[in-house]
């Protein structure tokens, strides 16, 4: 037979199967295609090795890197329903299970990423071998997009690594290199890439492990009912914990484990998938993948292409060496941009330097990364109060206060010591681009940039153009935070750009609630049970009062009378409530920056009265004038799609994923009644700050919604 | 076969620390990466376009064999570039420039970057010779009962750790340490312990001065300290400007206490630090554009007893002005190292006195050194003595004093542990 995505070939009684044969992409996934050689493949396996014709079976990958990076997910996303899902989860189950009937010893040879369908693969193998590269990664994401392992990977993880690691790895979907694979079990041995396909012919038998006294007394303990109930009575308490409840998929896994444990192959199997059937279909899962979707869209530049060369950023500077300052010298010190770092004292580049440190002992801390990596990489970035050295630079990111003025005379300085090719940014959140480099000599290698904080948690990156920006300029800035593993979205200019002016009415509105005598713990409870990781008035603590209140005068200058800020932070900024910064906010912090309650003096500020609100009226109160102004937004043109913004509010806000972005959530509920809502409101809470956007009330209009516009 | 011209495109070093101070995290490579990173991007010049790295090293760091390699690579310059370490005890910074200079004159390189680092701090204790013949023999042995009879030799005494830089500072030839050595010159040469606490005194407030006016500071790179590596470290820490010739006198003598004169305050301190420099030919200046600040015209390297190391600049300069042509008349400025006050004025009295130039084989007398030509920044008394930097601290320090004053000739010289004086000329090149 013949196959055109997979390699058979017999060597020396040793059927050797290659993934990825004729494949363009950079992962081999299991597609339709794929999906249908393999189960020819594995029935002719079947066949030659009842004739006694080969040994045993290898399975390895022709692509350096990757072994099998799942099922396809776009095959995944067109399921329609239930039964046709469960369907496709016993296509893979079949082939499976008949690799594990096979009458010859089967090994796979992992080099590389090894996901999701790849890893099941692998566990139906009679041993697992990985590589030793630092790309090797072997682990049962499917959680985080919202379903269970349906192609048998939750009824094979536990019989190989126990329950315990298997609850871990498929409730939290976390990869393991081959140094942990090794150790919990799950490859019986790492060998250098090249090793591998000589050395899978010694792990034809199936050699029982060596169990240290340890783990003989952990299999004692763990092996028996009680304790197996115990397990899993723990491990849904984390995962109510983490996730709040809000997430089905954990759950239903540990359902299907549990109820299923013991059960014969047949029978399990018919749990998971049914399980996969009823998930991947289901609301969340089919908002997780729209993320997984605008996720991997943004990884390419769709912009518009320029005449000139690609422009390459390797050398990288930073102004002000601020909490900002310094997380983005961080980042380009990952980065190996042997950033400099300018400010104009000494003790302002400590303040940039102990930001920079303070990242790194976070990934040596969790073993990311050794002292010494730490050291070199650290002392990549060279604090400087003049412009030495400036002339090598590729890209200069500004981040010193945001004051119009200063950082004009600062960026024109700048230009006079930069090469003529270097790029500028400027991470502004908040000050007009456009007339930031209306003094520049060359305003078209000029953009916004602008990073959140914390720097080295906050994965988005707004891209902000203006009138003369080149179009390789941003091309090659849209690379580059690609490169540092960061979500860029490219924004026009215009007060707040995107996030933050979304941003703004959210915490705007909470400070009317406030003043309307809603408490401080209803409210951020409101915000949170709807999925928000922080509700506004804990946001505002870690944004910093001062800052909240110049941004919000910011965005009423720009956007006019719906901006209006109400009268709080004024008022806790006069009693020095600037929030953790000074460790006294709507909560106090302790010397740690720990949280210890509600500041009482600043309850004292809020009105007497205790007006109990419908939870779900808070909820409205807050989101729909999000909503609201993202309609404007994408009438100002400011992104180009629904999917921008709900890219931008995921990765800048933390959003809730679930939920699949703002637009999408307001899309799902149905403009109609988003619409009528803000009409209510605007009628019992505010005229202005409720108003219809005009493009909101087309798009109910014409029956549309914001991903069909 | 004809020379070509050899440049001192810049050259930068670190702040200077007394070992376990503010330098003594840092370990030695990293007392020189950042300073080649800042030449390399200062004159903008790509990775790949140094010939060489040359460094100077003796504390040889285990960790770090080959101390040149390691700063280049981590320096971000090309995996094609060679480097090297030398060691020339004290002069080592000055053996690199030297093998630069070399390499450049005659057309096998034309751009390299050379200097030291040293960090004190850092070097080693050391278990004795009877603690790791134990472990050999431990390890030999194969069977347990042969390794318990060859622990049972263990005692305690064997802990005692040999001390890497009090070996390094002892010499091997004459057995007697650094300090004896200018005991014996002071000894011989009848230098007073007034006249060697007062030169040390000088050398603080000269240095406290030039401090002051931010004048030292244009050679010194600021470097990142601290166990967090949060804090950065500018100046030199060191120099004393409240130091006085009562307080210097109240010292007890260290190396020979009843009668000696040499105090631990007329003797430069065991320092961290780090100095390199930008060396160019004529054809790469041109190519890359470069503004170099001084030329480097001729080194010259002498032996002498060991047992009067200090005495080195004296036989080295004498070398050098034979072989260049020039005098010390012509000097605008001189930077002689300050191992030990006692040493320095011996050389003074060197280019003086018919009797030492004599003892030394010195058959000219070069005249008289007058104080506002020598070590106008202070010197090592003051600043301190990272060995494997000093040869090329020197000559930045002599490249920045003769740019301030706007002369042209300056030498450079040290004594070197071992009986030997090294020293380099340099025009100032900056109008």
């Amino acid at each position: 037979m013949t196959y055109n995505r997979i390699k058979l070939e017999v060597v020396d009684r040793i059927a050797q199967v290659g993934f990825g044969l004729n494949s363009k992409k950079s992962m081999t996934t299991l597609d339709k295609e794929t999906l249908e050689e393999f189960d020819r493949l594995v029935k002719e396996l079947k066949t030659i090795a009842d004739k006694r014709e080969i040994d045993g079976v290898i399975f390895h990958s022709l692509i350096p890197g990757v072994f099998l990076a799942g099922a396809d997910i776009d095959l995944i996303s067109t399921l329609k329903s239930e039964t046709e899902a469960q369907k496709g989860a016993e296509v893979g189950q079949t082939i499976y299970s008949n690799i594990e009937d096979l009458p010859v010893p089967t090994v796979a040879c992992v080099d590389g990423v090894c996901l999701g369908g790849g890893l099941e693969m692998a566990l139906s193998c009679t041993n697992i071998i990985a590589s030793n590269s630092s790309k090797t990664m072997l682990g049962l994401p499917e959680v985080k997009l919202g379903f269970i392992p349906g192609f048998g990977g939750t009824y094979r993880l536990p019989r190989k690594v126990g329950l315990p690691t298997s609850l871990d790895m498929i409730l939290t979907g976390k990869t393991l290199n081959s140094r942990k694979a090794k150790k919990v079990g799950l490859v019986a041995a790492a060998f250098p890439p090249e090793r591998l396909l000589v050395q899978a012919p010694n792990f034809f038998k199936n050699q029982q492990r060596v169990k240290s006294g340890k783990e003989k007394l952990e299999d004692i303990l763990t092996d028996n009912m009680v304790a197996k109930k115990l397990i899993f009575q723990k491990a849904r308490e984390s995962v109510l914990k983490k996730t709040k409840g809000v997430y089905h998929a954990p759950l239903k896994i540990l359902d299907v484990m549990e109820n299923n444990l013991g059960k014969s192959r047949p029978a399990y199997l018919k749990a998971e998938s049914q399980a996969f059937g009823e998930l991947c279909v289901g609301v969340q899962s089919q908002n997780l993948q729209h993320i997984f979707f605008l996720n991997e869209g943004a990884k390419k530049y769709s912009g518009p292409k320029g005449e000139g060369k690609n422009i390459d950023l390797k050398r990288g500077a930073v102004l002000g060496a601020g909490t900002m300052g310094g997380g983005i010298a961080w980042l380009m010190a990952t980065q190996g941009m042997f950033p400099l770092m300018k400010d104009i004292t000494s003790d302002a580049l400590e303040l940039g330097l102990k930001q920079s440190s303070a990242n790194f002992s976070q990934l040596v801390k969790r073993r990311k990364m050794t002292f010494d990596q730490f050291e070199k990489k650290q002392r990549s970035i060279r604090p400087t109060m003049n412009f030495d050295g400036f002339k090598t630079v590729d890209l200069v990111i500004e981040a010193i206060v945001e004051n119009m003025e200063i950082k004009k005379s600062v960026l024109k300085e700048l230009e006079d010591n930069l090469a003529a090719d270097a790029v500028i940014t400027s991470n502004t959140s908040s000050l007009s681009i456009q007339e930031m480099c209306s003094d520049l000599t060359d305003s078209s290698r000029f953009a916004g940039l602008h990073f959140f904080n914390p720097v080295n948690r906050m994965p988005l990156v707004e891209i902000i153009t203006h009138d003369k920006v080149s179009p390789e300029v941003v091309e090659a800035l849209y690379r580059w935070v690609v490169k540092c593993k960061k979500v860029p979205v490219v924004v026009g200019d215009g007060p707040g750009f995107l996030v933050n002016r979304i941003l703004m009415p959210f915490l705007n509105e909470a400070a009317y609630l406030l003043n309307e005598g809603v408490s401080i713990e209803d409210l951020d409870e409101a915000a949170t049970n709807f999925g928000m990781p922080m509700g506004p008035c804990r946001l505002m603590d870690e944004v910093g009062l001062d800052v909240a209140a110049k941004v919000a005068d910011i965005m009423f200058k720009g956007l006019g009378k719906r901006m209006t800020p109400a009268d709080l932070s004024g008022k806790m900024m006069e009693h020095g409530f600037l929030g953790r910064k000074n460790s006294k906010g709507f909560y106090l912090y302790d010397s740690h920056g720990k949280e210890s309650g509600i500041n009482s003096n600043c309850v004292s500020l809020l009105p007497k009265r205790n007006s109990r609100m419908d939870e779900r009226e808070m909820q409205l109160r807050l989101f729909l004038p999000m909503i609201n102004e993202a309609a404007t937004i994408l009438d100002d043109k400011i992104v180009t799609d629904a999917g921008k913004v709900d890219l931008g509010l995921i990765m800048g806000l933390g959003f809730p994923p679930f939920r699949g972005g703002l637009l999408r959530y307001a899309d799902s509920e149905g403009l109609t009644l988003i619409l009528k809502e803000i009409k209510r409101l605007a009628g019992s809470a505010d005229a202005e700050r409720f108003r219809p956007a005009e493009y909101l009330v087309k798009l109910v209009d014409e029956g549309r919604n914001f991903y069909q516009s | 076969m004809e020379l070509g011209e050899v440049y001192l495109v810049s050259g930068k070093r670190t702040p200077h620390a007394k070992a376990g101070l503010d330098l003594a995290d840092v370990a030695a490579p990293f007392l020189g990466t950042y300073l080649l990173t800042y030449l390399l991007d200062s004159h903008a010049i790509p990775a790949s376009a140094i010939d060489e790295v040359i460094i100077g090293n003796i504390g040889a760091p285990a960790k770090y064999a080959n101390v040149s390699r390691v700063i280049a690579l981590e320096a971000g310059l090309d995996e094609s570039v060679s480097a090297y370490t030398v060691h020339r005890n004290c002069a080592s910074g000055m053996e690199a420039m030297s093998q630069a200079f070399l390499k450049i004159a005659c057309g096998r390189a034309d751009l390299i970057m050379a200097g030291g680092v040293e960090s004190m701090t850092q070097m080693p204790l050391m278990f004795g010779k009877d603690m790791t013949d134990l472990f050999m023999n431990i390890m030999k042995a194969k069977k347990v009962p042969d390794k318990l009879k060859a622990l049972k030799a263990f005692r305690p005494g064997h802990l005692a750790p040999v001390i890497a830089i009090e070996q390094g500072l002892t010499d091997p030839f004459e057995g007697i340490n650094m300090g004896q050595t200018a005991e014996l010159i002071a000894r011989e040469l009848g230098i007073t312990r007034e006249e060697q606490d007062l030169y040390a005194n000088n050398s603080h407030h000269k240095a406290a001065a030039a401090m002051e006016s931010g004048r030292m500071a244009e050679e010194i790179l600021p470097i990142t300290v601290g166990k967090k590596l949060s804090k950065i470290l500018a100046n030199d820490v060191g120099p004393r400007n409240n130091s006085t010739i009562e307080g210097l006198a109240k010292l007890k003598p260290f190396f020979e206490k009843k009668s000696g004169t040499v105090t631990v305050g007329n003797s430069c301190p065991i320092t961290d630090g780090g100095s390199l420099f930008l060396m160019a030919s004529a054809e790469a200046v041109k190519k890359h554009n470069l503004e170099p600040i001084a030329r480097m015209v001729d080194f010259h390297f002498n032996g002498l007893s060991p047992a009067r190391m200090g005495m080195g600049p004296l036989v080295a300069m004498d070398g050098l002005f034979k072989r260049s042509g020039f005098t010390l008349d012509q000097m605008d400025k001189v930077e002689i190292n300050e191992a030990f006050a006692a040493q320095i004025l011996g050389v003074k009295k060197g280019f003086t006195d018919k009797k030492v130039a004599d003892a030394y084989k010195v058959d000219k007398l070069w005249g008289e050194l007058p104080d506002e030509k020598l070590n106008v920044s202070g010197g090592a008394i003051a600043l301190g003595h990272p060995v494997g930097s000093s040869g090329s601290r020197i000559v930045l320090t002599l490249a920045h004093n003769l740019m301030q004053s706007k002369q042209k000739y300056g030498i450079a010289s040290l004594c070197i542990g071992g009986g030997q004086g090294g020293a380099v000329i340099i025009e100032n090149l900056v109008k």
